[in-house]
């Protein structure tokens, strides 16, 4: 059984749009044109328990309106969302005491106070026992390092601080479903990092079920096992990172390192190999997955090789590719 | 019950974190009571009567006045319009939490913030400038006197969530234009000023139906004893018959907006 799952969702917007400058200012003061985004379009998938899902896409995607469908802020189109056996947008306190969501653009800390007491207020709303709260607070801030930082107005945090803060916030009740949207947004490569291994941590300790979306690969890379992409508001990736490989990169790189003088035009005799950047010494090229080694075998008799390296294309790459919908070489 | 509690602290806690602030708005209130006094102070002086109103009743009329305008007409709630356009709702909607007890909680918390300031500032104008009190003569006027102050608190609640639900169609400016509309209006129509009933019997007769009336001029009336028991009486049926049509308005309006909620924010 599903602990998550979504058949055919749809969230349409109705949003306005203004001919620009003043002129249209004025025209959009007594005649409006509206228009409908389809913000998610016929989106279907499940999620065990247990599970961390990467969410990836460009931006405007439809990533953050699922997880508000799923957290039941928004009021889906039309469509079936259930998640652990509830239908969010009924609100129901059991079902709110069993996830969080944190968006890494968004705080729910009062800003002028510090954490803690935001913290002390959580612990009232999800009518957290005493000795139960002061367990987690004190293995969270200990797996985060906070220490001192709890005392201190939230408003005087850096965003790294505020941002641990905002998930000790929404982890204080020990929910077993978390959507985490972009958590690691503005933060520094080694913060990043912090982030990322907690999440692993969380995940792992509590067998807690996450969604996660990212703008850095490195988070979905390192995180998740199955990832979702998601693109003007569709699927069109479900599976495991290392599928979308074999399925989208019907090409490898070889990567080439010359011992002697070589021009572009030289290559002119391998059709198959394409040069994807030429920086002599070094020339990279790209090349379809069947003929990798027998271009391999040509290039190195034909020329004078210092060097050679054969390797599979970045995710971001495929995904970039996929996403401007260009050809993969 | 423990939560709203919680949140009621919390508020105290926050308001008194900017004391600069909370200092300009006591100066703001102990102004603008000085405003409307010095106005019927000057009218009394060519005039020995206004309406019914002599200058004692009329001075006791706006003492009474001036705190129930910073009993029931100061709220915080109206943060709910800002919340609801830019989308910080999305922090009470996720959460085991009615977002209308969390706005009760916190507006009573400044309330009653307000009031044991505000009291003080009030006592120290009628000593200063030795404006005759009038008491109610009897406990029950009391007792009858805070019950309607408390319902007219929660009428006035209702009806700022209401204007607030703009916001869910019209974010755009964060739900400002009605609420400003509202706010220019309501000093008037509640009876802060003046009371309602200076002006000829037909207009009185009209304000008696608007559930603005029921803010300010309707419990003061009946704390100086102005209104007869029948009169007493038909502007209870009013006052519960508009608290019973805004918590159903509220509810509905509630409902449909939700459902169109875009959650913006990001």
């Amino acid at each position: 059984m599903a602990l998550i799952s979504v058949s055919h969702l749809k969230k349409y917007y109705r949003v306005y749009k203004k001919e620009p400058g003043l002129s249209g200012s004025l025209k959009s003061l007594f005649h409006r044109k509206y228009e409908d985004v389809k913000a998610v379009n016929n989106v279907s998938f499940d999620i065990k328990e247990g599970e961390l899902v990467g969410f990836i896409g460009p931006n405007g995607a439809g990533k953050t309106t699922t997880l508000k469908v799923l957290s039941g802020l928004l009021y889906p189109t039309s469509g079936k969302v259930s998640v652990l056996g509830f239908i969010p947008f009924d609100r129901q306190p059991q079902f709110q005491k069993q996830f969080s969501l944190v968006m890494g653009q968004k705080n729910q800390l009062w800003w002028d106070l510090p954490a803690l007491d935001s913290f002390l207020l959580n612990k009232e709303i999800y009518e957290i026992p005493t000795q139960q709260f002061n367990q987690t607070l004190a293995e969270l801030v200990k797996m985060l390092d906070l220490g001192e930082v709890l005392k201190v107005q939230v408003r005087k945090l850096s965003l790294g601080q505020r941002m641990k803060c905002e998930l000790v916030a929404a982890l204080l009740h020990l929910p077993k479903v978390l959507f985490l949207d972009e958590p690691t947004i503005g933060l520094d490569v080694v913060m990043q990092q912090k982030i990322r291994d907690f999440i692993k941590g969380y995940n792992q300790k509590y067998k807690a079920t996450i969604i996660l979306t990212s703008h850095y690969m490195d988070d979905v890379k390192e995180l998740c096992s199955r990832v979702i992409i998601i693109d003007k508001g569709k699927i069109f990736f479900d599976g495991k990172l290392d599928a979308i490989i074999k399925k989208y990169a019907d090409h490898k790189i070889l990567e080439l390192v010359f011992s002697g003088p070589v021009t572009k035009s030289d290559f002119s005799v391998i059709p198959a190999a394409k040069i994807k950047d030429f920086d002599l010494p070094r020339v990279t090229f790209s090349v379809p997955r069947d003929s990798a080694n027998e271009v391999a075998a040509k290039l190195l008799t034909k020329f004078p090789v210092a060097d050679l390296n054969i390797t599979e294309p970045s995710i971001e790459d495929i995904i970039r590719v996929v996403f401007t919908g260009r050809d993969m070489s | 019950m423990r939560k709203y509690w919680q949140i009621f602290k919390i508020s105290w806690q926050n308001t008194l974190i900017y004391r600069f602030n909370f200092f300009m708005w006591q100066v703001r209130t102990v102004l603008s009571f000085l405003t409307i006094y010095f106005f019927w102070f000057a009218v009394f002086t060519q005039y020995n009567q206004i309406g019914t109103y002599t200058r004692t009743t009329m001075f006791a009329y706006l003492l009474v006045a001036a705190f129930l305008r910073n009993l029931v007409l100061w709220s915080d709630s109206y943060h709910a319009c800002v919340e609801i356009a830019n989308g910080d709702l999305n922090n009470y909607l996720l959460k085991p939490l009615s977002y209308f007890g969390n706005w009760l909680a916190r507006d009573w918390a400044d309330k009653i913030l307000n009031l044991l300031f505000f009291v003080p500032e009030l006592a120290l104008l009628i000593i200063i400038f030795r404006i005759p009190l009038v008491f109610p003569t009897s406990l029950w006027v009391w007792a009858w006197f805070i019950v309607l102050a408390i319902l007219g608190s929660l009428l006035y609640f209702l009806f700022s969530f209401l204007v607030s639900s703009f916001s869910f169609w019209y974010p755009e400016h964060d739900g400002w234009p009605l609420r400003f509309f509202m706010l220019m209006f309501l000093d008037f129509l509640s009876g802060a000023a003046f009371p309602l009933d200076i002006f000829p019997q037909p207009v009185t007769t009209l304000f008696k139906f608007l559930p603005t009336s029921y803010f300010i001029y309707f419990p003061t009336q009946v704390y100086l004893g102005r209104l007869s028991f029948s009169d007493q009486l038909s502007g209870l049926v009013i006052m519960l018959f508009w608290l019973l049509v805004f918590f159903y308005l509220v509810k509905i309006v509630w409902h449909k907006g939700l459902q169109i909620y875009g959650a913006y924010g990001r």
